[in-house]
């Protein structure tokens, strides 16, 4: 407690003496960011443990506006010089930025909040001894190899701790606390002409959510080691899927990453302004469109939350202090807002949605996903696939793409199942379906309800220069989109 | 302030030094990075950051445990050894791969430049000024960065391991708006002096305005002449799923050597020494990195190894390894295609009916094992008409096999230009001719 308390007034003097630099270096607003983060890494390759990581990360970020014009710099040292430094840095970067600037940075207003959050637990997964961890993953991989046929078996745990405190030339002052548990294992099969993988949870390495170890014990990683490998070997010698416009019914898992990919980032107003132009993209939602364009069926409520529990967008404030909200970006259909930060917000005269987040202490808060969600609805997997003449349900996912305006994308999963007159008929492999965000969206009939809705986690979401992952959560459920195009890779 | 040579392998030597038990290697990186970024004509973003980071691994009764510290917090890094012990002695008993001893390899050749490592912010906005001057002038938009890095790298371990390297690079990119269509360019370079912001302002300014109005195309199998932006897309996935030894350990490679499965004007080799693409001495573990071929006149010729991968096979390590122990195997990060003795226009002319492609967008692998990729055209995509550039047309994603795309390559030219693939790795690329490139919406 004691060297906690050291820290907190170490923290509390980094930020002040950082905002008082900058102030006497001439910066017109200022703030900082200091940030410790903790994460453990467990890994199992094929029965044995490839590696236990530990790691730590800490330092502090200077944000200044300087004659109108934005400067950042962060360092890995927080004794007094180095802030100092960091301080002026960003001021000299700021005014270096004025040389080139059109219209002076205008922040939309926030009332400057003081307080603390931290992610509720059940029990702090750094207090869950690492043999408790490793025994978990040593059981799924025993379950994965009492299956024959697999190349390779994995497994993975990861737990984050991050302390986070933000203060600002405004006055406002926010300490967060952030945990994050996760874990997933991947069953790779291989034949001359195959290679198939089935994750669980979720592919990517691992779901993740902001929880404690009660996370990992819900995915019962042991109880689902032997039927993903019983899957991976299945999928060598299933069907390949069949082609043509048919109905898709598409997994939890596969419909948050296509939430992600075609609902999350093109209401991301800094793209919509050109701010991503050159590297992530821009955006087909433009703002004359807010409040009519019909984005999809009526049965398509979207929503970024950041209040939402477990979701690895949830915060109490984002990375300007500004407090986490849910904001409405489709509503029944109709497509009504954005993720903002308090300089876009400003140019469209309206406040910040809260969703400025930075991935480490050296990168600059830029919009980001919180907790994109598509509502549930009023249906059930099962209720859709006995509605589906011909067609296809699709788990997890295995590729993505989607172009730089966020019309034109193509998925592939891992696991298909055929569907012919209400039944699931048979296993296919190699799927992939594709089509235009808006025509995909408005053919969506059915989305299932709160029972089999579930918030999942994105780890590995790109933006920025340079760039930064962010972890992003997506409510969803099994929805069904019909007529869409669906062929194998081949 | 940055660290010396000597400085930095200290503190890599004084975090290998607190290993209570085994051995181990210890990897510390000090990084200095500045980012501008330009958009709607002004500068938007701009950043510096400064970091100290160290690594260890330790090794004892067949236990491997690691811990990694970013940031010196109030002044020191302390604790990294203990908790890597830590992680060591909860990790189980496996076979861990063992340290690789040292090679006497030479670690002066390594892309450096005073002139990137002393950069200012005011060089970076005059840079980005002269890309906004240029889009000004024809009353379009600029968007884009110019990036300088300095990394400084010491590896130690208890064999007797002791590299330093001293790297830098510099990076302009841009994309130049118009009302109805963009343009790209980018630069690379180890000397920020050597950026021709002016003559990448004119490439991307001279593509946009030939790119405005495209057209809509109907999707299928064209002939296509690939510009190196894109080439580099082709080559940078083919090294993650097939030229990295532990995917051909792991049977989910393409690659069977001896086989030719490409045509024979493709070549295709690692060169972590080639003065064009980014000179490195060493990789991860320390190991000199080696020149390798992997695929030579369309036939398949070799692996990048690192020390794990190249034990299993009974060889030695190229000096490919990412920081051990991992799940992902062995990187190529200097990948070079050699030229042809085609000019670009007399790879257009070759073409009757087809596309040229500037660049391609969020390429990812479909088919691993086919080496099957999908992903999107971007800023400039031009028809070919009776050997022509005919007029833009509308972005189209593609879904094509890699290998077989290689596998009927009808022209190479001699010009190459020197790109990045996603994870920023160097690739210097020709433009290619292909015979068939299918594009599916």
């Amino acid at each position: 407690m004691a060297e906690h308390s050291l820290y907190s007034r170490l923290v509390r003097d980094v930020a002040a003496r950082a905002l008082d630099t900058a102030a006497a270096a001439g910066a017109h607003y200022a703030d900082c960011r200091v940030v410790n983060r903790t994460v453990q890494s467990l890994t199992v390759k094929n029965g044995e443990v490839l590696g236990v990581e530990l790691s730590e990360d800490s330092g502090v970020g200077v944000r200044v506006i300087v004659d109108g014009a934005w400067g950042f710099a962060g360092v890995g040292r927080l004794d007094g010089a180095s802030v100092d430094g960091a301080a002026q840095d960003a001021v000299r970067i700021a005014r270096a930025s004025a040389r080139l600037l059109r219209d002076p940075v205008r922040l939309a207003p926030v009332t400057p909040a003081q307080g603390e959050y931290r992610t509720p637990v059940e029990r702090d997964p750094f207090d869950v001894s690492l043999e408790d961890k490793m025994d978990v993953l040593l059981r799924t991989d025993a379950a994965m190899a009492r299956v024959s046929g697999l190349r390779v078996r994995q497994g993975s745990l990861e737990f984050v701790k991050e302390e986070r405190s933000f203060a600002s030339s405004e006055g406002a002052s926010l300490t967060q606390t952030i945990i994050e548990s996760g874990g997933g294992i991947d069953a790779t099969a291989t034949s001359d002409s195959e290679v198939q993988t089935r994750s669980f949870p979720n592919s990517f390495g691992r779901h993740q959510v902001c929880g404690g170890w009660e996370a990992v014990l819900a995915m019962d990683l042991p109880g689902n080691g032997e039927r993903i490998a019983e899957e991976a070997v299945a999928l060598l010698t299933a069907a390949v899927c069949p082609e043509g416009r048919m109905t898709v019914i598409l997994d939890g898992t596969q419909a948050a990453l296509q939430v992600h990919e075609s609902c999350g980032h093109p209401t991301e107003l800094d793209r919509v302004l050109g701010f991503e132009a050159a590297f992530a993209g821009t955006s087909f939602l433009t703002p004359d469109l807010l409040g009519s364009f019909r984005y999809g069926s009526e049965q398509v409520t979207l929503t970024a939350d950041a209040t939402r529990p477990t979701g690895l967008g949830t915060f109490g404030w984002d990375d300007e202090g500004v407090p986490a909200q849910r904001t409405v970006l489709v509503d029944a259909g109709v497509f009504r807002g954005y993720m903002s930060s308090r300089e876009t917000a400003a140019v469209l005269g309206t406040t910040s949605s809260g969703a400025m987040r930075a991935d480490s202490w050296p990168r600059i808060p830029v919009i980001r996903m919180t907790n994109v969600n598509l509502e549930p609805g009023d249906s059930s997997l099962e209720e859709m696939i006995a509605g589906t003449e011909r067609g296809v349900y699709l788990e997890t996912n295995r590729s993505w793409s989607i172009d730089d305006r966020r019309l034109n994308f193509q998925f592939g999963t891992q696991n298909g199942w055929e569907i012919a007159d209400g039944r699931r008929v048979r296993l296919v492999r190699n799927a992939l379906y594709s089509g235009r965000t808006p025509e995909f969206w408005r053919s969506c009939d059915a989305v299932a309800g709160p029972d089999e809705w579930r918030m999942w986690g994105v780890v590995n979401c790109g933006k920025g220069e340079p760039p930064q992952a962010m972890h992003v959560g997506h409510g969803a459920a099994p929805c069904r989109f019909r007529d869409v195009h669906v062929e194998p890779a081949r | 302030v940055s660290r010396t040579r000597d400085e930095l392998l200290a503190v890599a030597t004084e975090a290998l030094a607190e290993i209570a038990r085994g051995e181990g290697e210890a990897i510390a990186m000090e990084a200095d990075s500045q980012l501008t970024r330009f958009a709607n004509n002004t500068i938007h973003q701009n950043v510096a950051e400064s970091s100290l980071q160290v690594r260890l691994r330790v090794i004892a009764e067949q236990r491997v445990g690691v811990a990694q510290v970013r940031g010196e917090g109030t002044g020191s890094l302390t604790g990294v050894a203990a908790a890597a012990e830590q992680a060591r002695v909860l990790a189980g008993v496996s076979h861990p791969s063992p340290l690789p001893g040292p090679d006497h390899g030479d670690d002066a050749l390594v892309a450096f430049s005073a002139a990137t490592k002393g950069a200012t912010p005011e060089q970076r906005a005059d840079l980005a000024g002269t890309v906004v001057r240029a889009a000004e002038r024809s009353g379009v938009l600029a968007y884009g960065s110019m990036k300088t890095t300095t990394t400084r790298t010491a590896i130690v371990n208890s064999s007797g391991v002791r590299r330093f390297a001293e790297s830098t690079e510099a990076d302009l990119i841009t994309v130049i708006r118009g009302d109805d269509g963009a343009g790209y360019a980018a630069r690379h370079a180890i000397s920020v002096d050597d950026i021709d912001a002016a003559a990448a302002a004119a490439e991307a300014v001279d593509t946009c305005q030939r790119n405005q109005g495209a057209a809509p195309l109907e999707p299928g199998v064209y002939e296509v002449v690939l510009a190196p932006y894109a080439v580099v897309d082709l080559l940078d996935h083919l090294g993650w799923v097939g030229f990295n030894a532990l995917a051909k350990q792991e049977h989910r490679s393409f690659m069977r050597l001896g086989e030719r499965l490409m045509s024979e004007s493709v070549t295709i080799s690692d060169e972590p020494r080639d003065p064009g693409v980014f000179p490195y001495p060493f990789d991860y573990e320390g190991v000199s990195s080696r020149q390798v071929a992997f695929v030579a006149n369309g036939v398949c010729a070799g692996f990048a190894y690192d020390t794990p991968t190249a034990l299993s096979d009974g060889v030695e390590s190229t000096g490919h390894s990412l920081p051990q122990p991992n799940t992902w195997g062995p990187y190529a990060r200097h990948v070079v295609m050699r030229e042809g003795v085609s000019s670009v226009d007399e790879l257009i002319a070759g073409v009757k009916r087809g596309l040229y492609v500037t660049r391609l967008w969020y390429v990812r692998d479909v088919h691993p094992l086919r080496t099957i990729i999908t992903g999107m055209t971007r800023e400039g995509t031009f028809l070919i008409e009776d050997g022509k550039l005919a007029h833009p047309v509308r972005d189209l994603r593609f879904t094509q096999s890699i290998v077989d795309a290689l596998a009927d390559v009808r022209g190479v030219s001699r010009d190459r230009h020197l790109a990045l693939g996603e994870d920023a790795s160097a690739v210097l690329a020709p433009w290619l001719h292909l015979g068939r490139f299918a594009f599916t919406s």
